[in-house]
């Protein structure tokens, strides 16, 4: 399984953001329909990424557990510093910055 | 009676715990009510908070004063308790300016709490890192990081204090401050009996400077004179290793609880856009943990 949440668990929470606390106060006959289009255009979003191969993460829980069994050999920190900077390309691509001249 | 009540206004953010604003006779009054779920498993019923706060008050630590505690209201427990004047917002805190004694300011409203008798408070558990563990393993998804945290956790405890009455969510982001400093400590679910260098160290967790990484407390200044004036009124000579260690522990258990919240979201107990991408932002945390253990010499 991918990192939770996966990319259609997310779009998931934004689709039901938008019809349920966003949709209902508006008034707005142009914002209404908009979000309507909003909402299909996820809906378009969400049926692509079911299409996707989900990653494996069997290697991650391998490691995990050999951590966890004190098995901390040089170099581990290394790799798993490089694969958090990894996911943080995408989950929040300005952070490593705040690292910049530490 | 407490004379003519205003009508409640709900006030934004508590992730699980509802604020109400209120003012009965004129007096500001702010009303916490039990929300939907829970934030984590090993927090204080709202009865339980009412006592650590009136304890807390009654030794002077700065708190709005408890007024009533309501088993239901509307269905749910609560308890009512002064509204302080002043900022709230940690990242508006941060931004300044900020008031020059607010760092000695936590370090005496810390040495009062962790002078709390334990004795009054029973009910208060012990932290150990077994239930971070079973916190993760709860999840059930693989996360290195962590699991390194843990590890130097385990392997480099510092020699064993005796437990105090500790805040547990010591942090800029709960406090009430004004021009001249310390208003009052808020948020007292988190509290239990651990070492007192926890409460301590952490504020410095990275994530709760609001981006003024610099500032390694809240963001909000230096660590020296806050550690001295602490240890002046406490003689505990809590050492810099230590706090070292606490900033570690507190942002493993920040990246769990960053993992715990979107488990909210995705088991559907608290459906929200905004506690399922901390299931993401979980990664800057873990960032910052191998930082740490770098800057601790782990390769």
């Amino acid at each position: 399984m991918s990192e939770r949440p996966t990319p259609d668990e997310l779009a998931e929470a934004i689709e039901e953001f938008l019809a349920s606390e966003i949709l209902p106060t508006l008034d707005d006959h142009r914002l209404r329909f908009r979000t309507l289009v909003a909402l299909n255009a996820l809906g378009i979003v969400r049926r692509e990424l079911s299409k996707l191969t989900p990653v494996d993460d069997a290697e991650q829980r391998e490691l995990a557990a050999r951590i966890r069994a004190g098995d901390v050999p040089t170099g581990t920190l290394a790799r798993v510093k490089a694969e958090v900077a990894e996911r943080l390309l995408i989950a929040s691509p300005h952070y490593l910055d705040r690292y910049e001249g530490e | 009676m407490l004379g003519p009540i205003s009508e409640p206004v709900l006030l934004p953010g508590g992730a699980s715990k509802e604020a109400w604003a209120v003012d009965a006779a004129g007096e500001p009054l702010l009303v916490r009510r039990a929300g939907g779920g829970v934030i984590h498993r090993h927090t204080l019923s709202l009865r339980h908070e009412f006592e650590v706060l009136q304890a807390a008050h009654e030794a002077g630590v700065k708190v709005p004063r408890p007024i009533t505690y309501i088993e239901d209201l509307e269905g749910r427990e609560a308890f009512v308790m002064e509204r302080l004047a002043g900022e709230t917002i940690g990242r508006r805190i941060v931004r300044g300016p900020v008031p020059e004694l607010l760092p000695v300011q936590m370090a005496e409203e810390l040495a009062k709490i962790h002078a709390l008798a334990p004795e009054r408070l029973p009910f208060l558990e012990d932290a150990t890192i077994e239930r971070l563990v079973a916190e993760l393993d709860e999840v059930g998804e693989p996360h290195p990081a962590i699991e390194l945290g843990l590890w130097w956790l385990r392997e480099q405890r510092p020699p064993k204090r005796e437990p105090v009455v500790v805040h547990g969510d010591f942090r800029v982001g709960n406090l009430v401050v004004d021009e001249s400093g310390l208003v009052g400590v808020l948020d007292w679910e988190f509290a239990h009996l651990d070492d007192p260098a926890r409460d301590l160290a952490f504020g410095f967790v990275r994530a709760w400077r609001f981006g003024a990484d610099d500032l390694r407390l809240g963001g909000i200044g230096a660590v020296e004179p806050y550690l001295e004036r602490y240890n002046e009124l406490t003689g505990f000579d809590v050492r810099p290793v230590e706090l070292d260690y606490w900033e570690l522990a507190g942002n493993v258990g920040w990246a769990i609880g960053c993992l715990t919240q979107a488990q909210r979201h995705l088991t559907g107990q608290d459906r929200s856009v905004e506690l399922a991408i901390l299931g993401r932002l979980g990664a800057e945390v873990e960032y910052e943990i191998c930082h740490l253990l770098e800057r601790q010499g782990v390769t």
